[in-house]
């Protein structure tokens, strides 16, 4: 028979990765003198903040179940191109809109390739990384873009309200992600669409419009953290942004977003890119060296993973199939 | 309260084709308002195309259909939807991971008036999914995921999801398929209320005993056509099982049943789950036995855990009196088992690979011991079986997903034969099938049985598993309910065993 299932709170979604967070917070702060102190957790929160915005890329897109992998490439890309334009003598606020502009047409690409083609995700996002990163390498002959004016700087390295500007930013493009994602039709079409596109299809969505919007709105959040991320080193490597793509994915994995999609969301991924942060920067008062901090990295996101596996078969156990 | 005669929907001469067969050929249907008409049909019949035109997931190639005397054409779900059309289908159509509400509503949530962006209006959307639910006396809440739901539980947030807009007519794939009978009481309930408000509903089902207790009107299709319209208290169930089977090819099966060899498969026992209770059954050379139930009577489930896909809770397998200490499909290759999956596309076959490369497939290291691919050798066997199967292909290289249902049946059957098996398990082998192919693999199946292999036959088609076997076993909610021999078949019975005849409900 049908059962009476009464408490509302039984549902709520509390991401089962913030006991992580504060797992590391305890443990860095009781072990290290430094970490628990205001000073280090601006700067964790700065060192964060664009892998924070990159991890936002990534994770609209495997939410909706499939992925893309050149958020890396376009986070190059659209840092030498609003570099170089700014070195010719645009206006930095122009400038740094086309910038956003270029990432929203990368963003395009792989979108109506993937939607209205129906090419294969991966195919088309491990190309356009590929693409993306050479067009990044030619515009710039392989040589990086030297140092800015402080007007651009400020996106980056300036500080508001005695607060990072970059954290900020991190900040504001949270709140408008989870509201669109929680709050509209677009984001439950989003989630709709990666639990099950013959679901969402027979409900009436229009899934190829859904796909097409969500890599573009990828495309101009990689485009952000590029610039962002130029403008905080003050210089446009034309591979400034390699590697992230594999960061967001960590980030999004351990923040409960599966590849499977349809599930997780912004919040789970802001803690996970947060842990990668905490953990690079208590590893570093331990005196660790980056690769040594990075194979434990690895190691931790692994044990996450394999502790979030044995939880859900704990969960499916206890609900009987 | 008035008697409704209006025809609420018409449908004239619907005609629906797939690649190589003809799902429906004109058929017509009439619909009367505030109705409980009944869709009547064997699987295959064609039930469920016509109801997916209908609420406009496939197009019709050919027919007109009107709603309240007016032509409607209907492109997509949302036009269906307009027209206040709803749907329950057969599989389950909700998101697991997310709320009741935000499935019920999905694709048409309740929005605010902003005008940058649609925002759902979250307060509105759960007060409504609640008025809902309380209608329809569900006590679910309505913040629960899909995925903590019980079967049951899904059922109803189905119905919800289809009365949520405004709905003239209700279609219901085989909602009671997966119920138990207190739930099925509680869905004619709703089905009442849904009557006395002018709502019509197009009941697709196969158990005949429901019929009686909801239906007002019966339509029956057989193959793709339309056979006839009977009022349910002017019929009977016989005359109803005759419309439905009653095909004239008698001469489709011709069975040559052999002296019965020893004993080449045993089961005891098997139980997996609530899936398949204690079920024992034995399986001798030469035999073909053939196991009929309904969808969901856990026929497949158990076919599947003798190949070793599936782990049982308990019970043996035993393979010419040897009894099988581990359970997994390449054990069952080893010990000269083959099974022809229900779904060939997905299962049976790898199906971007060639002909010759699917039939060597399962005996690779039989045919090249040395591990190294001859393509000679692999092209002269697939000859061979292309030969004396006649699968209708140009060449050996061909695909497979390019070839016809049958041949791509054919095909399957090509890998087993290699391997030798002695046990062949064929589930559900003529599904989305033509006749002449059918009659082929009808033909291939008998001399297999002469040659003294040991056959496992599942099947929906009661004339088909009838014709061919030497013996049937029913199943009913995972247990074996009665087993009949090729002299006492009789058709009424075996049916109303499938139904759950002799089966007392708790």
């Amino acid at each position: 028979m049908v059962n009476l299932i009464n408490s509302k709170n039984k549902f709520k979604k509390v991401p089962g990765i913030l006991f992580g967070l504060i797992a590391v917070v305890v443990i860095f702060s009781v072990t290290t003198r430094y970490f628990f102190t205001l000073n280090n957790f601006i700067n964790i929160l700065e060192q964060a903040s664009i892998l924070v915005i990159a991890s936002f890329a990534m994770t609209l897109t495997i939410l909706l179940g499939k992925i893309d992998m050149s958020i890396g490439s376009i986070m190059s890309l659209t840092g030498v191109v609003t570099g170089l334009m700014i070195h010719n003598g645009m206006p930095v606020w122009i400038s740094v809109f086309l910038g956003v502009v270029a990432g929203a047409l990368l963003g395009m690409f792989n979108g109506y390739l993937i939607s209205y083609q129906g090419f294969d995700f991966w195919i088309v996002t491990f190309s356009s990384m590929g693409i993306i990163q050479s067009l990044a390498l030619v515009i710039t002959n392989g040589a990086t873009v030297p140092g800015f004016g402080n007007d651009f700087r400020f996106l980056g390295d300036g500080s508001l309200f005695g607060l990072p500007v970059i954290v900020l930013i991190a900040s504001g493009i949270t709140i408008l992600l989870v509201f669109l994602t929680l709050r509209t039709t677009f984001g439950s079409n989003l989630y709709s669409v990666g639990g099950s596109e013959q679901i969402s299809k027979y409900a009436g969505i229009n899934t190829e419009a859904i796909v097409f919007k969500t890599y573009i709105l990828s495309g101009i959040l990689a485009g952000i953290a590029g610039i962002v991320l130029a403008s905080k080193v003050n210089s446009a490597s034309p591979i400034a942004g390699s590697g992230y793509e594999f960061d967001a994915i960590a980030a999004t994995l351990i923040g409960g977003t599966p590849f499977e999609g349809g599930r997780g969301g912004i919040v789970g991924t802001l803690i996970g890119a947060l842990i990668i942060a905490i953990l690079m920067n208590g590893l570093n008062l331990y005196g660790f060296t980056p690769p040594i901090q990075f194979t434990l990295i690895g190691f931790i996101i692994v044990l996450i993973i394999i502790i979030d596996v044995l939880n859900e078969k704990y969960k499916a156990k206890k609900w009987g199939k | 309260m008035s008697i409704k005669n209006d025809i609420i929907l018409r449908l004239e001469n619907i005609t629906k084709e797939f690649p190589g067969v003809l799902a429906l050929d004109r058929v017509s249907l009439e619909v009367k308002q505030g109705e409980v008409h009944v869709l009547l049909g064997e699987n295959g019949a064609g039930k469920s195309t016509l109801m997916k035109i209908l609420c406009g997931v496939y197009k019709k190639d050919g027919g007109k259909i009107f709603i309240d005397n007016k032509e409607v054409t209907i492109n997509g779900v949302k036009d269906a939807e307009k027209l206040g059309i709803g749907i329950i289908h057969q599989e389950f159509n909700l998101l697991p991971f997310r709320d009741i509400a935000q499935n019920i509503f999905l694709g048409k949530e309740p929005r605010k008036n902003i005008k940058l962006v649609d925002v759902i209006d979250r307060s509105v959307m759960y007060k409504k999914c609640r008025e809902l639910l309380d209608s329809l006396e569900i006590n679910i809440n309505e913040y629960a995921l899909v995925k903590d739901l019980g079967v049951a539980q899904k059922q109803m947030v189905e119905i919800a999801k289809a009365l949520s807009s405004e709905v003239k007519i209700l279609i219901m794939d085989e909602p009671t398929a997966t119920l138990t009978k207190n739930e099925i009481d509680k869905l004619f309930n709703i089905i009442k209320q849904l009557k006395a408000k002018g709502v019509s509903i197009i009941y697709i089902s196969h158990r005949l005993e429901e019929i009686k207790m909801i239906g007002d009107r019966v339509t029956v299709l057989r193959d793709g056509k339309y056979i006839g319209t009977v009022e349910v208290c002017d019929t009977s169930t016989d005359e109803l099982v005759k419309m439905m089977v009653g095909r004239k090819i008698e001469n489709l099966y011709n069975r040559t049943y052999n002296k019965i060899g020893k004993e080449a498969l045993r089961v005891e026992g098997l139980t997996l789950d609530k899936r398949i209770r204690d079920v024992s059954f034995k399986i001798h050379e030469g035999e073909i036995v053939g196991f009929y139930g309904l969808v969901g009577a856990g026929r497949t489930e158990v076919a599947k855990t003798v190949f070793g896909e599936y782990k049982p809770d308990k019970g043996s397998i035993f393979v010419f009196g040897r009894k099988l200490s581990k359970l997994t499909p390449t054990e069952a290759v080893k010990n000269k088992i083959g099974l022809l999956p229900e779904d060939r596309k997905e299962e049976g076959l790898t199906i971007k690979m060639s002909v010759k490369q699917n039939i060597v497939q399962a005996s690779l290291k039989k045919v090249f011991p040395s591990g190294i691919l001859k393509e000679d050798l692999e092209l002269e066997i697939s000859k061979k079986y292309i030969k004396e199967l006649n699968i209708a292909t140009p060449d050996a290289h061909k695909i497979v997903k390019n070839l016809s249902g049958g041949n791509q049946q054919k095909v399957v059957l090509a890998k087993w034969l290699l391997t030798e098996s002695d046990i062949i398990i064929f589930d559900e082998p003529t599904r989305g099938i033509d006749v002449g192919a059918k009659a082929e693999i009808y033909e291939i199946m008998d001399e297999l049985a002469k040659k003294g292999r040991a056959i496992m036959m599942i099947s929906s088609d009661i004339k088909e598993i009838m014709g061919l076997t030497d013996r049937i076993y029913v199943m009913y909610q995972g247990k074996i309910i009665a087993e009949f021999d090729h002299q006492n078949y009789n058709q009424e019975e075996i049916i109303s065993f499938a139904i759950g005849k002799g089966e007392k409900h708790g």
